[in-house]
């Protein structure tokens, strides 16, 4: 547990010292209060439901940068040869890395929080949906930065990983279109099951459903699994 | 007690290619043992086994009495291991550096303090501790590696060429880490400076193209090829005669003769002789009675040249798919 502690630890100080992370939390939270305001004079709603959408699809092209380095710049720095003689299992690694990732998820979030004030200020939101709503957005945070750090450590080059990142993120993104094209009622139901933004969905409704936080979590434990297998059998 | 180190026909194989073939060899606590051979030899492969960063493809490695296949986390505990290039993060300041991997090495939260400013002296690091990594010149750089090795006081260490980079003063510092470091402990060095490994390696191995050539204490290598041995003269003497002189004497095998450039009197000439003493001797007083004898030399064997005949010697041969 303490060497886990220790790579968290690391971990968070490095995204401190870096400036990706003060650029794409700064990105990312220019980006939400401008979609937030936009959709407010827009709608005239006290609502989060389409800034919640917008966000999704934001976190989607902001989540590869936060990614990309979390093994690649090991390698290319030389200090996965560090990490792999300490007294550490590829586990402790993958999830000191992957607690810390999420940590900046959680600040970013927080950071949007301010937008609330507003909303509770001239208008009466409803706070059940909005709580779901967030729940919905760092439980897909959550599966794609485990994905991004599944990429990162496949390849030594950051922009390699972030580009398979994107692909892949987008790809699970729109797959649910894909469920008007098939006939197959099998076909139908798989395209709509492993679609983040059906899911996503759900959760800007105010459904926090059993199905939907279990398929965020599989999709988690799955590649956080690979990324750890997959260090075992690089050694 | 055991060995510190022990490798078991240890090989490696990358796809087809063999990296590593059947090494076997020990290291005792209280050893130096040297590592030389050219580049891509396998040292660092060697090495990277050892340390439990990539696992051998057959064979056992094991390391302060755990098999680094099963108990390599056990094993970490015990190693010490800088890399051919310092694993640094530029990013953390050189005391959160150092801090990090001795909270992963289990150093106890009271005792870090302590533990900090025990490598940072031995290396040498006081004037740097609150700088970045970034902003470190290469010679701390390389002692900043070899200070995170060093924490948790393990039980072997691990150095790939450990005074690279380093400058003539820092490098007379290292070695004395490395000489007081391996009074008590396990100590496994590979370099590319031959003398760096004849003053300060209880024994040293050669390696070339994966295989172990030989390994024994340096004085022990030397010995074993003291027939190269050499005896340079000069002379100013007629060629043809001073050859049939040199060659009727007992103990010289071979001469060669070369006109001494930029000085068309003097001959230049290199005789192999035996191992025995005194033929240089015998040399002297034959030449000196009838010519001018300007210089004479005896070439003792260096590592230097053990080295070189160990790894020209060593049969080429074709990789098997």
């Amino acid at each position: 547990m303490s060497g886990t502690l220790a790579v968290y630890h690391k971990e968070l100080s490095t995204y401190f010292r870096s400036p990706i992370a003060y650029f794409v939390v700064a990105v990312f939270l220019l980006g939400t209060g401008y979609f937030f305001l936009y959709n407010i004079f827009l709608t005239g709603d006290a609502t989060m439901a389409e800034t919640f959408q917008n966000m999704g699809v934001l976190l989607l092209t902001l989540i590869p940068v936060i990614s990309m380095r979390l093994f690649s710049a090991e390698y290319s720095a030389r200090t996965m040869e560090l990490l792999l003689a300490l007294p550490l299992e590829p586990w402790q690694i993958v999830l000191g890395k992957y607690v810390g990732a999420v940590t900046m998820l959680l600040l970013m979030t927080a950071g949007t929080l301010i937008d609330l004030v507003p909303l509770y200020l001239f208008g009466n939101p409803e706070t059940l949906t909005i709580l779901s709503g967030y729940i919905g957005f760092v439980l897909l945070g959550m599966a794609c930065l485990a994905v991004g750090q599944f990429f990162s450590s496949l390849t030594q080059n950051q922009i390699v990983a972030a580009l398979i990142t994107a692909s892949v993120l987008l790809g699970f993104w729109f797959v649910g279109h894909l469920q008007s094209f098939q006939t197959s009622y099998a076909l139908r139901s798989l395209s709509g099951y492993l679609s983040f933004a059906l899911h996503f969905a759900d959760f800007i409704r105010g459904l926090v459903r059993t199905e939907g936080v279990t398929f965020y979590l599989v999709v988690c434990a799955t590649a956080l699994t690979l990324n750890a297998s997959y260090l075992q059998w690089r050694r | 007690m055991s060995p510190a180190i022990v490798l078991e026909s240890v090989s490696k194989r990358y796809g087809s290619k063999t990296i590593i073939h059947d090494l076997s060899f020990t290291v005792a606590r209280g050893e130096i043992v040297g590592f030389l051979g050219p580049n891509g030899a396998g040292k660092t492969t060697t090495m990277r086994m050892i340390a439990g960063v990539t696992a051998a493809t057959s064979g056992r490695v094991t390391v302060a009495g755990y098999d680094m296949a099963t108990q390599n986390t056990d094993a970490a505990r015990q190693i010490g291991y800088l890399p051919e290039h310092p694993p640094l993060y530029d990013t953390l300041s050189v005391s959160a550096y150092l801090r990090f991997v001795a909270k992963v090495k289990g150093v106890d939260r009271a005792a870090l303090p302590v533990e900090l400013e025990r490598v940072t002296t031995a290396c040498r690091l006081e004037a740097v501790v609150r700088h970045e990594v970034y902003k470190l010149s290469r010679g701390y750089r390389q002692r900043l590696g070899l200070a995170q090795a060093l924490l948790g006081k393990p039980d072997v260490l691990l150095l790939d060429e450990p005074t690279a980079g380093l400058d003539p003063g820092q490098i007379q510092e290292t070695r004395e880490v490395m000489r007081s470091f391996g009074a008590e402990h396990a100590v496994l060095l590979s370099t590319h400076i031959l003398p760096e490994a004849t003053l300060i390696c209880h024994r040293v191995a050669i390696i070339n193209r994966g295989r172990l050539l030989a390994i024994d204490s340096p004085r022990g290598l030397e010995r074993a090829v003291e027939q190269t041995n050499r005896v340079r003269l000069r002379v100013t003497a007629p060629a043809q005669s001073l050859r049939e002189e040199l060659l009727s004497l007992d103990g010289v095998n071979a001469v060669e003769i070369h006109a001494s450039p930029g000085d068309h009197d003097v001959l230049s000439v290199e005789c192999q002789v035996d191992a025995r003493e005194g033929v240089e001797a015998r040399i002297a007083r034959a030449v000196a009675s009838r010519w001018d004898l300007h210089g004479l030399e005896r070439q003792a064997p260096t590592l230097e040249n053990v080295f070189l005949k160990y790894v020209k010697d060593a049969p080429v041969e074709r990789e098997t798919a």
